[in-house]
C-alpha cells in the first residue's frame, strides 16, 4: 500500500515537473534555416550554400578549398540543413584557390575562385559566394532504394507480410545495400544509420505512442458501444435516422480518437442492432466504415496521415479545425444523402423484429462497464483537446499534450506500468521508424526529387492544377497502396510544391493531401485498415463483406466525397 | 439423450444450417449445443494500436448475441439449445469442443454463396478429419 502510494507521489510529481517545466519552456525557436555551422572569428572565410535542381538545400555534402599547390585541402567543412557551409581560411596570400564540393548521388563540383574573390580573401574578407547548384546523379544506390520501397508497397498491398515486417525488410535492404554494397562499390551507398536517424520523426513517434494509451484507456469503457445503443434508442426503429446517428457518432469519434478502434468497437454492437432491426447490418456499416474514414480527417490527431502531414508541414490542430473539417462536414453531409439513396429500400423495410429478452442482452452488452474510469479519463481528455487547441500559442507540440494527457490518464487511474506497455502497439511504432528511413532513403537518392520535378513539369506554375493533380492521384493511389507510406513519400514532394508554386503557401497541397489519401481510402476494401477490420468482424458474424461489395459502395462515395473536399479547398483557399 | 454440435456464425446464411440441425434435433430428441468461435485473426490486418482483450470481449458479446438468436430460433421449434462461445481458430476448437462435450454428431453447413468459413473440397476433408480424431460423427448438410 505504502509503495502504491510513493509510486503515485512520485507520478504526480514528475508531471508536475513536466508542467513547469512546459510554463518556463521557452518554446521552440521560430522555423527557419538552421544556421551553417562555426563562424570565423578572424582572417579570412568562405561561406555560400549549397541546392539542388529545384532550388532544395544539400546538406552533408563534403567542401574543400585547395590551394594548387597543397597535397592536402587548406579547410573543409559540412553542408548544414539549410545547405550553407563556411571554410575559414589559413591567413596568407592565395595565388589560386579551388573548392571542390562532393556527395554520393550528386555529380562533384569544382569551383575555380575568381581574381576579385581572391583579392577579398587576401585582405582578410569573410566573401559570400553564391548559391552552387549541384546534379542529381542516378546511381546504382538510386535503383536499390526505388525497388525496395516499391517492393514495400506491394508487400503490403497484396498482404504478403504484414506493414511492419515489410518495412524492416525495406530498412534492411537499404542498410545491407550501403554498408556491404558501397564497400565493394561507392554508387551502391545509399545512407548512413545517422543520416537514416534524422529523417526519422520523433514528433510523430511520440503523438501517436500518447494517443494510443489515451484510446487504450478509454476503449475499454465501454462509451462506444453505449454511444451506439443510444442512437438505436434515439431513431426509434427508424433504420435511416439510426444510419445518419451512428455515420456521425463514427465521424466524431474518428476525428478525436482513431478510426480503426473506433470501427473494431462499433462494428460487433452495430451488427446486433442491424439485426435487432430485421436490417442486413452491412446496410449500417458500410456507411459507418465510409464516414469513420472521412471524420478522421478533420483533425490533426484523427488519422496517422494527418499526424505525419501536421507533424512535416507544422500544421497545427486548429489550422486542421479552420481549414479541413469544414470540409469534412460538407463530406459527410453528401456521404448522408448518398447512402439514404442507395439503401433506401432496406432502410423502409427495416422495423424492429427482435424479442424482449434479446433487446435486454443488446442492451447489457451496450452498457458502460467502468464508469469512474471513463468519467475520468473524460476530464483529461476534454483537457488534452484544450492543449492541442491553446498548445500553439506558448509553443506546446502536440506529441508533448498527447504525452502528457497519457500519463495523467494513467496516473489518475492508477494503472501500472506494464498495462501501459501493453497498451503501446510497439509493432506501429517501430512500423513508423522503418517507413521513416525507407522514405528518407527514397529521399536521399533523389527519387522524390525527381516525382516532384515531374509534377512542376506537368503543373507549371498552376496552383489549381498542382492540387487537383495531388488530390486525386492521392485518392487513387490509395485505394491500392497504403497510404501511410504513400503520404510519407509525398509529403516532400508537397513541400517542394508549396515553396515553388506561387500562391502555394496556404499549405492547400498538404490538406489536399490529407483529403486524397484518407478519403481515397473509401474506395476499395483494402484502402484503409478500418474497412479491413470491419470486414474481419462481419465476416464473423456471417455478413462477409466482399472486395467487389465495398467497391460499389466505396467508389462513388469516394468520387462524390473527394469532389466535395476539392470543392471545398477552393472555396476556402 | 444425445447431444449435437452446430457450428454456426450466426448470419442469414447460417439459417439453412442451423435449421437443418434444428430439425435434426427434434427427430432425435437430442440436445443441441450452437457453437460459436471467437477469431480474433482479422486483427493482424490493422496497423493500428488495438487492445485484443477489449476487441475479444466485443467479439464474445456478439458471438453470445448471435447464439442467442440461434437458440431462440431453435425454441420457436421445440428444440432446447445451448450456446457454447470458445476462442481461437475454428477447427481446432470444433475438434476440442467435440470431444469437451461429449457430443455424438457434429453438423457443419454446406457453403453457399462464397460466405462460408469453408471451401467445399476442403470441408469435406474437415469432416472426414474431424471424424477420425474425434470418433464424432460429422455430418454436413
Amino acid at each position: 500500500m505504502m509503495e502504491k502510494r510513493n509510486r503515485y507521489r512520485f507520478l504526480w510529481a514528475l508531471v508536475l515537473v513536466l508542467i513547469l517545466s512546459l510554463t518556463v519552456w521557452p518554446g521552440r525557436p521560430p522555423v527557419g534555416d538552421a544556421q551553417a555551422a562555426g563562424g570565423p572569428d578572424s582572417g579570412p572565410s568562405l561561406s555560400g550554400r549549397l541546392v539542388d535542381s529545384q532550388g532544395e538545400p544539400v546538406r552533408g555534402a563534403r567542401v574543400t578549398a585547395w590551394a594548387d599547390d597543397e597535397e592536402e585541402p587548406l579547410a573543409e567543412a559540412e553542408s548544414q540543413p539549410d545547405g550553407g557551409f563556411i571554410l575559414d581560411l589559413p591567413a596568407g596570400p592565395l595565388p589560386r584557390l579551388t573548392l571542390r564540393v562532393e556527395r554520393p548521388h550528386f555529380a562533384p563540383l569544382e569551383w575555380r575562385a575568381p581574381y576579385r574573390y581572391l583579392t577579398a580573401l587576401n585582405d582578410g574578407q569573410a566573401v559570400r559566394l553564391p548559391d552552387f547548384e549541384m546534379a542529381r546523379r542516378i546511381t546504382s544506390g538510386f535503383w536499390v532504394a526505388t525497388l525496395t520501397f516499391v517492393a514495400i508497397l506491394s508487400l503490403i498491398a497484396l498482404e504478403k507480410l504484414p506493414n511492419t515486417m515489410a518495412a524492416l525488410l525495406g530498412v534492411a535492404v537499404v542498410f545491407g545495400t550501403s554498408f556491404v554494397g558501397g564497400a565493394i562499390h561507392p554508387d551502391l551507398f545509399i545512407f548512413d544509420f545517422e543520416r537514416a536517424l534524422e529523417y526519422v520523426d520523433f514528433n510523430v513517434i511520440f503523438l501517436v505512442m500518447g494517443m494510443m494509451i489515451v484510446i487504450g484507456i478509454i476503449e475499454e469503457t465501454g462509451i462506444f458501444q453505449w454511444l451506439a445503443y443510444q442512437a438505436y434508442r434515439l431513431s426509434r426503429g427508424r433504420a435511416w435516422l439510426l444510419a445518419i446517428i451512428l455515420m456521425g457518432l463514427t465521424a466524431l469519434a474518428s476525428a478525436l480518437l482513431d478510426n480503426v478502434t473506433t470501427m473494431l468497437l462499433m462494428t460487433p454492437i452495430t451488427l446486433q442492432i442491424g439485426l435487432a432491426l430485421g436490417l442486413d447490418p452491412l446496410a449500417l456499416l458500410l456507411p459507418e466504415v465510409l464516414a469513420s474514414n472521412i471524420g478522421g480527417i478533420s483533425t490533426l490527431i484523427g488519422t496517422p496521415t494527418n499526424i505525419l502531414i501536421g507533424s512535416y508541414a507544422r500544421i497545427t490542430f486548429n489550422d486542421f479545425l479552420t481549414n479541413l473539417t469544414p470540409g469534412v462536414v460538407l463530406a459527410l453531409l453528401a456521404l448522408a444523402l448518398y447512402v439514404l439513396f442507395v439503401y433506401r429500400r432496406e432502410y423502409r423495410a427495416a422495423g424492429e423484429r427482435l424479442s424482449a429478452s434479446l433487446l435486454a442482452r443488446l442492451r447489457e452488452n451496450a452498457r458502460i462497464t467502468k464508469p469512474v474510469k471513463l468519467r475520468k479519463a473524460g476530464i483529461v481528455f476534454i483537457g488534452m483537446l484544450f492543449f492541442f487547441v491553446v498548445g500553439e500559442r506558448f509553443h506546446l507540440e502536440p506529441a508533448v499534450t498527447a504525452i502528457l494527457g497519457a500519463v495523467s490518464m494513467l496516473m489518475w487511474l492508477g494503472s501500472d506500468v506494464e498495462e501501459m506497455m501493453k497498451v503501446v502497439d510497439w509493432t506501429t511504432l517501430m512500423f513508423f521508424i522503418a517507413l521513416f528511413m525507407v522514405v528518407g532513403a527514397i529521399q536521399e537518392v533523389g527519387l522524390i526529387s525527381l516525382i516532384a520535378a515531374g509534377i512542376k513539369a506537368v503543373v507549371g506554375d498552376n496552383l489549381t492544377t498542382a492540387a487537383l493533380v495531388l488530390i486525386w492521384t492521392s485518392a487513387l493511389l490509395s485505394g491500392v497502396i497504403a497510404n501511410i507510406p504513400f503520404t510519407a513519400a509525398m509529403l516532400p514532394v508537397a513541400g517542394f510544391l508549396t515553396r515553388s508554386l506561387p500562391g502555394a503557401g496556404s499549405k492547400i497541397l498538404f490538406y489536399g493531401l490529407s483529403i486524397g489519401s484518407a478519403m481515397g481510402g473509401n474506395s476499395s476494401l483494402i484502402g484503409a485498415s478500418a474497412n479491413m477490420v470491419t470486414a474481419g468482424i462481419a465476416e464473423r458474424a456471417g455478413y462477409p463483406i466482399t472486395y467487389r461489395r465495398f467497391l460499389q459502395i466505396g467508389l462513388p462515395a469516394t468520387v462524390l466525397t473527394v469532389a466535395v473536399g476539392t470543392a471545398w479547398l477552393f472555396i476556402r483557399f | 439423450m444425445g447431444k449435437i454440435l452446430c457450428a454456426t456464425r450466426g448470419g442469414e446464411a447460417s439459417y439453412r444450417t442451423q435449421d437443418a440441425a434444428i430439425a435434426l434435433a427434434r427427430e432425435r430428441g437430442d440436445e443441441l449445443l450452437f457453437l460459436y468461435v471467437v477469431d480474433m485473426r482479422f486483427l493482424n490486418r490493422s496497423a493500428s494500436a488495438v487492445r485484443p482483450d477489449v476487441v475479444s470481449a466485443e467479439m464474445e458479446h456478439m458471438g453470445d448475441f448471435l447464439l442467442a438468436m440461434a437458440c431462440e430460433r431453435a425454441q420457436k421449434q421445440g428444440v432446447e439449445a445451448k450456446p457454447v462461445i470458445r476462442h481461437g481458430q475454428l477447427r481446432e476448437e470444433l475438434k476440442a469442443a467435440a470431444r469437451e462435450e461429449g457430443v455424438d454428431i457434429v453438423v457443419l453447413g454446406r457453403p453457399g454463396g462464397g460466405d462460408s468459413a469453408f471451401v467445399p473440397a476442403d470441408l469435406e476433408a474437415f469432416a472426414a478429419a474431424l471424424e477420425r480424431e474425434t470418433g464424432v460423427e460429422t455430418r454436413i448438410v
